[in-house]
Order: C-alpha cells, then structure tokens, then sequence
C-alpha cells in the first residue's frame, strides 16, 4: 500500500452518538465512509463540502468531505489539479458504495458546506469554488441532488442517516470556529504540498 | 492513422477527461461506461483497437472481470490494456497482472504521465 499525503481514507473514527442513539462515524477533511448499517454519519464543514449519497433501495450510503486544493492557475480548467482531485476524492466514495452492493442508478445524493469561514481564503472564494464543483459533478455523473444547503458564511454540523436519507444540518452560529478553519487549513496544506497523482507500475 | 484506444469508466467526469486527454496527442477513443458495453464495444472494433484503458470498480462489470474475459478472446490475447483506477493496494495490483493487465494506474491521474505511459506501450 503506498501513502500519499492526499489519499482519501475511509474514517476510522467510530463512536456512539448517545443524542441519536445510533452507531456513529466522524469523518473529518481527506476522509470519507461508507456503510449498510443503521448509523449517522457526522461531519463538521467549514469550506469544504461533503456529499451524501445513498441506493435508494438498498439503502447503503455514504459521506465524504473534501475542498479542492489551491492549486492557482489551473482553477478553471477542466483537466486541471483541483478538477482531478475533487473528481477522486467524489470517485472513491462511490466506488466504495458500488463495492458494498449500492446501484449507480438508484443514487441520490445531498451536499452541504462551501461556506465563506477560511480566513485569508476569502478573496478566492474557497467555499464557491468547492460547492460549485460538487454540484457541477452530480449533474455530469447524472445523479440527482435530493437535498442541499451551500455557502453562507457559518460552520455547518451534518447529521447523516444513510438507511433513511434524512439530514439534520445545524448551522454553528455562536461555537468557537477556530477548529474547525485549523482543521481546513492543516488539510489544505497537505494538498498543496503533496504531488496529486497517483503511481503507475507497468508489469513486465 | 490514428491509433485507437478503448476507454472505459462508469463516471462521465472521468471519461471526458481521458477522453481528451488521449485526443489531444492525436489518438482515437471510443467511450464505455461498464465492462459489458467495454466487451460490447472491443467485439464490435476487434482489430481497430490498441489499447484498452479501464477502470476497476464499475456497475455491471468490472475492470478485472473484462481484461479476464478479453485475454480468452483471440484478438485481445495481445493487445496492451491498462487499469486505470483509484485501487491502490499491492494485493490489487497482483490480481491485475495476474488477469493479464499490462499496467497499472492509480487516480488522480495526471495527463502528461498517462499520455506517458501509452506512448511508452502503443508508440
């Protein structure tokens, strides 16, 4: 297994929401889960964005949480660094669900963050830039967007339940963001200073 | 002429990409969203084809399944197919070759280092 600094990894954080009731996982920026297990999938989104997306039918979803990186002159183009990366990081959470069982054909998906938080990334519109790519993903990939709730400017808490497909979204108006810009920072950071490709091995 | 590739992937993003990517050195590309339509369509353009280029975990069929299917056909025992995929474990990789895979790229990928690679295999 190689370890790159940008690989989305699945959450290894599990624990019990005592408020819900219910098996829960945490995913924090560069992660992502997937499960066909009666759980609430929870996420802190400053800039960044996550996805939900579930099988109707079966009711096996997930979430992942990612921006894309700041990599300047390639921002508008389709091929570019921040294209790539949001396409994988959008790819490796749906192949997850495939690999579970899930149907592409009866994906929904809900989107949430993209709000105006990073301080000192303001001026590229950071969160714009992320909301705008996810949504522009789903409608390529032909997936419908069932629900959303993008931009402004707090801190969003997302509760997703993926057997059922509702969200309960809480908007952080009065907590002490500086978490969560450092988390996004740090995450950011890594993008920036990683190489986003992945290795190429030809078998002799 | 123009040398043709085979391209397949369940995720249109991606598709557009290599897709233009590849047409951008010249080569020719025909486009499958599964591994059934990809067998489909290498039957339908048996002795046009180069290269096939496919991702692993795809509705219908996957990736392995296909270059598994492909190398018991006559006219595909040669030809160079590469995996383009975001599976990056070495267990994975083995399977691959095992399958019969001429090579193995893990997403994100960049444009220069696969246009790279398949000059390296089809010139």
């Amino acid at each position: 297994m190689t370890e790159h600094g940008f690989e989305e990894v699945l959450s290894p954080h599990l624990y019990f929401d005592r408020e819900h009731n219910i098996e829960a996982a945490k995913i924090l920026p560069g992660e992502y889960y997937a499960t066909g297990r009666d759980m609430v999938l929870v996420t802190v989104l400053g800039s960044c964005v996550c996805a939900c997306i579930r099988d109707r039918t079966s009711g096996i979803g997930g979430m992942n949480h990612f921006m894309l990186p700041e990599s300047g002159q390639d921002r508008s183009n389709p091929l570019g660094e921040s294209a790539r990366y949001g396409t994988y990081a959008m790819e490796i959470l749906i192949n997850q669900l495939l690999k579970m069982g899930a149907k592409r054909s009866n994906f929904e998906a809900k989107v949430f963050g993209g709000a105006s938080v990073l301080r000192g990334f303001t001026v590229n519109n950071v969160g714009e830039r992320n909301a705008e790519f996810v949504q522009q993903f789903l409608k390529t990939e032909k997936i419908t967007i069932a629900a959303q709730d993008l931009l402004n400017i707090f801190p969003r808490k997302v509760y997703y339940f993926p057997a059922t497909g509702l969200v309960r979204v809480k908007n952080l108006k009065q907590v002490h963001n500086d978490t969560i810009i450092s988390r996004e920072a740090e995450y950011n950071t890594r993008l920036h200073y990683s190489k986003l490709e992945g290795d190429v091995e030809l078998f002799g | 002429m123009a040398k043709t590739i085979l391209a397949i992937d369940d995720s249109t993003s991606i598709r557009q990409m290599v897709a233009f990517t590849l047409k951008s050195a010249g080569y020719s590309v025909i486009e499958a969203a599964d591994g059934q339509e990809g067998l489909a369509k290498a039957n339908a353009n048996a002795g046009a084809i180069n290269l096939v280029l496919t991702d692993q975990n795809m509705p219908v069929m996957d990736g392995l399944t296909l270059i598994k299917t492909l190398r018991g056909l006559p006219q595909f025992v040669t030809i160079p197919i590469l995996m383009l995929t975001t599976e990056s474990s070495d267990a994975m990789k083995m399977q691959g070759k095992a399958a019969g895979a001429t090579g193995w790229l893990v997403k994100p990928f960049d444009p220069h280092k696969l246009l790279e690679v398949v000059k390296k295999v089809i010139g």
